[in-house]
């Protein structure tokens, strides 16, 4: 099996198996990360972090529940953290976006009014009522993400509409401020 | 009176399948559960419409990237690297079969196919069924021709001008009954399943129904404003296999069991998203707000599979072949539907059964 360098100095496996895994996850994952960050850049960033992590954590991550589960709440944490520790491009990742193309300048503000209550509301957020909030609304059935929060699939509902009555509440308070 | 605990009430909302009888029946007669049901509803579209983001995603640029950032190998310790990619308004890409599929129901259906009177659940509500009236009014939204044949368009290629922009299609022919099985696995380019061990009453695979790959297009014009102006969509589906069973029981021509498989629908947009391009469709003045509050209350199309909810049929769920089906039953349990999807494509088995035997079909085909 050939092996490229870890981008952290190691060496993983070019694997197949967890090719397979990152081509069907990866689009969940930073749907995840974007729902949370509103920022795409950013996005791709927690995403390509932890499937980094996955692979050192699942060497044949293709088909297991656990793998899948792992890289969703591993993205919903990820965004979760850069977001409230108000985390912003390095230097880096600046240079880099100021190369890319413009983005259409009204859509830019559409998309950063709501995008800031989105994210103003799930800062304010207990962590997990923000994570059952961003898994579901990603499209996981309540048993992945009882199995993914390790948490019986019984108690999803109760934190599911606990976490929607507060978001809602947490939008207006950020659409009035 | 007891009544649905919260959790139980919010899950009945997104599965109701899931939800015991008795909490389903006690929703159905309680006039407070349903006033919460419909609270929670509001709440959990409010944050649908919130948290929803744009479906394309680019998993083979994601990839190669993923292997760039690998072969730089930065030392031990170091941050990634990060580098400039593709803006997401910009990327087309293929969608689930589901997302897809709810495109289809906006090009296809709503270009007046009679024989698709859509639509969708789960709902958070008990789910509106969408009359052919809702479909003509739609079409009339649309500016569509109301008269256009199954499949949706009258032609095998041809284009419509809509009040925002233009409706082509092309396919590569119409659909056709072919002698066999390998004459329609030839035509359609795909391999088809058929069970081996049929119910009493079923007989023989008696039509074999090729119809081909569809592909349709909405280009905006200039009148639908900066937002979507110049953008398109196209969905490519099909081709689909139909293959009917004839049988002792058939009743006016109908045959007893009926399978169909079509290959996995494929959606692609340029210049918006296909979120944007959904919002405007539905919020155009016209569209029975029932209609577009089903579609919206889909959520993330990427993992609900649209199925028909037709008056009198009660729904439920089966594992197939490892994918989650839904299954339709009318009231007297003498005809049965299930759909499910898989790798290959999307599967749908119907027929004059009782729920069991449907399975039993069912299953030697996932």
């Amino acid at each position: 099996m050939t092996s490229l360098p870890d981008a952290r100095g190691g060496a993983l496996p070019a694997s197949t198996d967890f090719e397979k895994f990152f081509r069907a996850e990866y689009p969940v994952i930073v749907r995840i990360a974007y729902r949370i960050l509103r920022d795409a850049h950013l996005a791709e960033d927690v995403a390509q972090d932890v499937f980094i992590s996955a692979q050192q954590r699942f060497p044949e991550p293709f088909g297991s529940d656990h793998a899948q589960a792992w890289v969703k709440v591993a993205s919903t944490h990820a965004s979760l953290n850069a977001l409230r520790a108000g985390r912003r491009r390095t230097a880096r990742q600046e240079r880099a976006f100021e190369i890319s193309a413009p983005a259409d300048p009204e859509e830019l503000a559409l998309a950063s009014e709501d995008g800031r209550e989105v994210r103003t509301a799930l800062a304010r957020l207990p962590r997990h009522a923000a994570t059952v909030l961003v898994l579901r609304h990603s499209g996981l059935s309540y048993a992945e993400i009882a199995e993914a929060m390790e948490v019986r699939v019984g108690q999803v509902g109760t934190m599911l509409r606990r976490a929607e009555a507060r978001f809602r509440k947490e939008v207006d308070r950020a659409t009035r401020s | 009176m007891r009544h649905v605990p919260d959790g139980t009430l919010r899950r009945f909302i997104d599965e109701p399948f899931a939800v015991t009888d008795r909490d389903t029946g006690h929703v159905s007669g309680c006039a407070r559960c349903r006033l919460r049901c419909q609270r929670f509803a509001e709440d959990a579209t409010a944050a649908a419409q919130r948290l929803e983001v744009p479906a394309l995603v680019d998993a083979d640029a994601g990839f190669a990237r993923s292997r760039a950032l690998g072969s730089t190998a930065p030392s031990a310790g170091t941050t990634l690297q990060f580098r400039p990619h593709r803006s997401w308004r910009l990327v087309g890409a293929s969608l689930s079969t589901a997302s897809a599929a709810a495109l289809c129901v906006m090009l296809v259906v709503v270009a007046a196919a009679a024989t698709l009177t859509a639509v969708f659940t789960p709902s958070p509500a008990p789910p509106a069924p969408v009359s052919s009236a809702d479909i003509q009014e739609v079409a009339q939204v649309m500016g569509l021709n109301t008269t256009a044949s199954v499949g949706g368009f009258r032609t095998p290629s041809g284009s419509e001008k809509l009040p925002f922009g233009t409706l082509s299609w092309t396919s590569s022919g119409r659909s056709e009954q072919v002698a066999s099985l390998t004459a329609a696995e030839a035509a359609a380019g795909m391999s088809i399943v058929v069970p081996t061990t049929l119910p009493n009453g079923v007989g023989g695979a008696d039509r074999y129904e090729v119809m081909p790959k569809v592909e349709a297009t909405i280009d905006f014009g200039a009148m639908v404003g900066s937002s979507l102006s110049g953008s398109s969509l196209q969905v490519s589906l099909g081709p689909a296999v139909a293959v009917s069973y004839s049988g002792s029981s058939m009743i006016d021509g109908v045959g007893t069991l009926g399978i169909l498989d079509v290959a996995r629908p494929v959606a692609t947009a340029t210049g918006a998203t296909v979120s944007q391009i959904e919002s405007f469709l539905l919020s155009r003045p016209g569209v029975p707000p029932g209609l577009a509050e089903q579609i919206r209350l889909l959520g993330d199309l990427e993992t609900t599979l649209p199925i028909p909810n037709l008056p009198g049929i009660s729904s439920g769920s089966a594992v197939i072949g490892g994918s989650r089906a839904v299954v339709l039953v009318d009231g007297s349990d003498a005809a049965s539907g299930a759909i499910w999807e898989d790798q290959s494509g999307v599967h749908a088995v119907a027929g004059l059964l009782d729920r069991g035997d449907l399975l039993s079909v069912a299953r030697q085909i996932g």
